[in-house]
């Protein structure tokens, strides 16, 4: 028996001491993204990168390449085209049966449903193509999925976020949505610029954007009242947001006043864009890798850091809640109906804003009603309208087929018309893709009788044009806003801002070059 | 029989501990089933009421979880795992105790080396050669590379061990062949220890979650924890329908639990088996 | 007698056939293939791969991810693990006893088995959840702002708290069986000695339950090594990689290994020398139970 219990113990023992060892001193500081690339010094890195163009040296943060034009010369434009994958539209006129088609989604929750909705009228509608939606679990899993997939297992059409362009671009997987819609003679000029614009570079419109969102501020109104404060005119600058945070949790109005999440698709990273975008600055080098590829991040500038600064002191001073990274998607919005410990604001997606309409209709929270969830521009630097555009665009799979192609973009045109466009606006509280939507019901008569849904619209559309009112184009966007949302999770939980930006900064460039190395 | 006597007092005291020990971990499983039974906009009154009692929840739950579907899945997955690894472990065991046969030692060692490598080590690249053959999204992909387990070959060679040899050579005399043999005398006669084994694998296949996940990228062919994760996703605004989903999911396994109480502790237990 | 050696070959040929496919085709040859991409670096569909160089394992040992892993894969080992195993044994002792009910008990104790590792995440999910859960209400503070799950220092516990009470069912009836193989005169003879209840327990049930204790806690130190459901399903890693486990940081989404199939061979390869060395510690451990069998 005793030699038993010294088993035991020495196991035990054993495995301490191993796991002690394992764990000891070895740490080389380095991330994993970095394992078995030869890190070189950043200058020699940047010149492997194919910027002829650019004078060697990357810019300071903020500066313009006034030598560059926003796109790529027009003499390459038909040149590239040409070396992608053709898309015979005519295909489906001779296919004899039904066109099976799969469409992979990560729409959850109401919009999943919204979208079964509309798949449903288009496959009832017609009869030469069938679509069978696949919902992958979310973004991440579509992405995850989609990236392991080879020629045979992807599907025949895919829904990716806006983050996503440039990877889907190397994946050489997809035929560009502009080959489709000059095969077909389809007109683009009724779509808004800004949505078109986000999935188009180097001259090539890549996807069709599909379900088109910005974040947008939801509060409660009657906490505003019990504040004191015009339900109304919610806060538009970053100041008013913390006047405002202030007089609700000093009124007692609520717990807390804004409750804020490190998302990489939310608060940690898609904000951060939005937030940098709106005070006129670049998020990345090279014009936000439009001009040319990116080589680093150029978010730890003093920008910035003043920016995180602020969301530290929202939470130090402001009353603002920090949920956590949102994991689930709904931390933030469900802290608003929060019995014991609510907030009063928070931000999210304008998409958000059909599923909480239907949620709070069901009576789910007592207390709370339909017209007291206010909507307004998100608070940012200088206030007023201005956004990135977020959401989802709709990808033609290369490699299927000349009459799965042809099939996805037969589908992809009814969920680009104008009257699906406008059910599926005014179901969920994206925002229209083209003009002529805005004509039709439901969404015209729901801009009028809610104005909660147009907030999204006006913000958007609201941008001033200019090099930094278009998004960032960086192959490892994913990647480099997880490091990012680290960053932001720091802050919030007491870290300094320039220390945990300049971390982040670094990781994301190793990302950013490990990614050109990798895809030259 | 003097200390099993309970008496005054202390068969209270131990009633009431048994009952709190009973609460604490019935607790959750009560919630769950108060949740599963209320209508989506009654989830956060009475949470621990069984009021507003209502089916729709669970049948919604079904429909839309597809968890008639992924049931199914789930036991044609584990029965074809459990049946093929029965018969594989059996047949392999076999070879291991009563033939001869050069190298036995070496391959004997390297069939338990098997047992070393995780099934984490090799997801990857199996996921690869599933990708490769084009087995993604079919039962193949689900089933083929649990067919075989060292793990029940070993307990099964345990337990071929303890049959004496002269019964084989016995059996020989008779005129019966090595499949007779096996078949008449040594699984009858090792039955418990394959019952619990072809528990062990059942649950074991019933459980896995994580290999179903990378081959499958089409809901019909979720496993019950796939569906059950699908649901969740899909779902999270709707918190009563993944809880009926989670009820749903667990019953099975709740009813086999009472039906096979003995065989579960066997199967369970089956690696303490001496050996 | 070379004859006699070769008499069945082809009959063990046939036995060994399909196992020694399976086998080889899904577990030795993966593994192989496995530890030639660990040097690798990959696109997410291995169809696109350069080499780098072996030193590409170091690297990936000593990289902040996987060292953060570790430890947070051995804390969760030593906070699952003995504390499973102590509630285990406390359920099993208070339930070895032959009173009226204790069948009823004994179901309701072992009940967590029949819940996957998927339906007690779930489950846990929403019991936490800092706006639905009944238990985020009652704990109050860091559970219900930003809840457990979220709350950097205690996402771990949380996880631990939903894998302890799905293990609960299996420890209380591997102790249990146990227990009902420790002989009944041993018990008589202590208590004939005048030893009291807890010394009976140290003295007399624990030694002679050790082996039962030893095989419940290699399967949970097991279970604890390769756990990803939970995590998956309850934090997705987080807060801040604090719930990323070594299985997790190989498989997850959205991670570093994710977009790169040679980085996750890399790691994976590196989960199967850890757990190879833990086996190895266990296999000693076992290796004692058997003398004492004998």
């Amino acid at each position: 028996m005793r030699t038993h219990r010294c088993g035991r113990r020495r196991v035990v023992l054993a495995m301490l001491v191993t796991g002690g060892m394992l764990a000891a001193s070895c740490r080389s500081g380095k991330s994993l993204t970095n394992a078995g690339i030869e890190r070189k010094p950043a200058p020699t890195t940047a010149a492997t990168v194919p910027v002829s163009t650019l004078p060697g040296e990357t810019l300071p943060p903020g500066q313009t390449v006034p030598t560059i034009p926003p796109t790529a010369p027009p003499t390459t434009l038909p040149a590239l085209l040409d070396t992608l994958p053709r898309c015979n539209t005519a295909a489906l006129n001779s296919a004899s049966a039904p066109v099976q088609i799969t469409f992979w989604h990560g729409l959850a929750n109401e919009l999943g449903v919204e979208l079964q909705t509309l798949t449903g009228q288009y496959n009832s509608s017609q009869t030469k193509v069938h679509v069978n939606l696949e919902f992958q679990g979310g973004y991440d899993q579509t992405i995850d999925k989609y990236l392991q997939s080879n020629s045979a297992t992807r599907p025949d059409m895919v829904q990716m976020p806006e983050y996503m362009v440039q990877q889907m671009i190397d994946t050489k997987s997809i035929v560009p949505a502009q080959a489709c819609a000059e095969s077909s003679k389809y007109d683009l000029s009724p779509f808004l610029p800004q949505a078109l614009g986000a999935y188009a570079t180097q001259g090539v419109q890549w996807s069709m954007p599909f379900n088109m969102s910005v974040p947008v501020l939801f509060f409660l109104k009657a906490r505003f009242a019990a504040a004191g404060l015009d339900p109304n005119s919610p806060p538009g600058t970053l100041e008013q947001l913390l006047a405002v945070g202030k007089q609700i949790v000093s009124s007692g109005a609520s717990k807390y006043s804004i409750s804020l999440d490190s998302d990489f698709d939310g608060g940690g990273g898609w904000y951060v864009e939005q937030w940098l975008a709106k005070g006129g600055e670049f998020y990345a080098d090279n014009q936000n890798g439009r001009a040319a590829p990116a080589t680093r991040v150029l978010y730890d500038g003093p920008a910035g850091v003043q920016l995180l600064t602020f969301l530290k002191s929202l939470v130090t001073d402001g009353g603002a809640v920090y949920v956590g990274d949102n994991a689930s998607g709904t931390d933030t919005l469900l802290k608003l109906a929060d019995a014991t410990e609510p907030a009063a604001m928070t931000i999210a997606t304008s998409a958000s804003l059909g599923p909480i309409l239907a949620f709070v209709r069901g009576g789910i929270i007592p207390g709370i009603t339909e017209d007291q969830v206010g909507v307004g521009f998100m608070p940012g630097p200088g206030g007023g309208p201005g956004a990135l555009v977020g959401g989802a665009s709709l990808y033609v799979v290369a490699g299927k087929g000349d009459a799965k192609a042809a099939a996805a973009w037969d589908y992809i045109k009814f969920l680009e018309s104008a009257q699906a466009q406008s059910d599926w606006a005014a179901a969920t509280g994206y925002i229209p893709v083209r003009q002529d939507a805005l004509s039709l019901d439901p969404i015209k008569s729901l801009y009028v009788s809610d104005p909660r849904f147009k907030v999204a619209y006006d913000q958007l559309l609201g941008s001033k044009d200019g090099p930094t009112s278009k998004g960032p184009v960086i192959g490892p966007l994913l990647q480099v806003r997880k490091v990012t949302a680290a960053a932001v999770a720091t802050v919030l939980t007491g870290g300094d801002p320039q220390t945990a930006l300049s971390a982040a900064a670094r990781q994301a460039d190793d990302l950013i070059s490990n990614y050109l190395l990798q895809n030259p | 029989m003097a200390i099993d006597q309970v008496t005054g007092a202390r068969r209270i005291g131990r009633y009431t501990l048994l009952m709190v020990a009973a609460v604490i971990v019935f607790f959750p499983i009560y919630v769950m089933l108060v949740g599963a039974f209320k209508p989506g906009n009654k989830v956060l009154i009475d949470r621990l009421l069984p009021t507003n009692v209502t089916l729709d929840t669970l049948r919604q739950a079904w429909r839309e979880g597809n968890l008639g579907r992924a049931l199914w899945n789930s036991v044609v997955v584990s029965v074809v795992i459990t049946v093929a690894q029965v018969a594989t472990s059996v047949l392999a065991a076999y070879a291991f105790v009563f033939l001869t046969f050069p190298g036995k030692a070496i391959v004997f060692a390297i069939f338990l080396a098997t047992l070393l490598v995780p099934l984490e080590a090799t997801l990857t690249v199996n996921r690869h050669i599933m990708q490769q053959l084009n087995w993604l999204n079919s039962y193949r992909a689900l089933t083929v590379p649990f067919l075989a387990t060292a793990f029940g070959i070993f307990m099964i060679r345990q337990v071929f061990l303890t049959i004496p040899k002269e019964m084989r050579e016995a059996a020989s005399m008779d005129g019966l062949g090595h499949f007779g043999f096996l078949g008449e005398v040594a699984v009858p006669l090792s039955r418990p220890t394959i019952g619990a084994f072809a528990l062990f694998s059942f649950l074991t296949s019933w459980n896995s979650y994580l290999w179903p996940v990378l081959v499958t990228t089409k809901s019909d062919y979720n496993t019950v924890q796939t569906g059950l994760k699908a649901l969740k996703l899909a779902s999270l605004d709707r918190p009563n329908l993944v809880i009926a989903g989670t009820v749903i999911v667990a019953l099975p396994i709740f009813v086999m639990l009472i039906a096979f109480q003995r065989q579960l502790i066997r199967g369970l237990t089956a690696g303490a088996v001496k050996g | 007698m070379k004859k006699r050696r070769w008499r069945d070959f082809g009959l063990a040929g046939l036995m060994l056939g399909p196992s020694a496919a399976v086998l080889s085709l899904f577990v030795i040859y993966p593994l192989v293939k496995a530890v030639w991409y660990g040097h690798q670096r990959c696109d997410a569909s291995l169809s696109k791969c350069r080499t780098t160089s072996w030193h590409q394992y170091i690297d990936a040992f000593r990289s902040n991810e996987f060292q953060d892993s570790l430890i947070v894969t051995l804390k969760y080992a030593l906070i699952t693990v003995p504390i499973g195993l102590v509630l285990g044994i406390s359920l099993a002792v208070l339930a070895d006893k032959h009173i009226k009910g204790i069948g009823i008990f004994r179901t309701i104790f072992s009940s967590t088995v029949a819940t996957s590792v998927a339906v007690a995440s779930v489950m846990w999910f929403f019991l936490l959840n800092p706006s639905v859960g009944i238990l985020a209400d009652w704990l109050g503070g860091s559970a219900k702002t930003p809840g457990l799950l979220q709350k950097q220092g205690l996402a771990l516990w949380a996880v631990s708290a939903s894998s302890i009470w799905a293990n609960l069912g299996f420890t209380f009836i591997v102790v249990t069986a146990g227990l009902q193989s420790v002989p009944k005169d041993l018990y008589e003879s202590a208590y004939v000695d005048g030893a009291n209840g807890w010394s009976r327990f140290t003295n007399v049930t624990l030694p002679m339950i050790s082996p039962t204790l030893l095989f419940a806690s290699v399967v949970l130190v097991t279970r604890a090594f390769q756990s990803f459901g939970e995590i998956d399903l309850l934090t997705a890693g987080g807060p801040k990689g604090e719930t990323t486990t070594l299985t997790y940081l190989a498989y997850g989404q959205g991670l570093a290994t994710s977009n790169d199939g040679g980085l996750r061979a890399t790691v994976s390869v590196l989960l199967f020398f850890v757990l190879l060395i833990l086996a190895l510690v266990q296999f000693r451990g076992l290796e004692k139970r058997v003398h004492y069998g004998n």
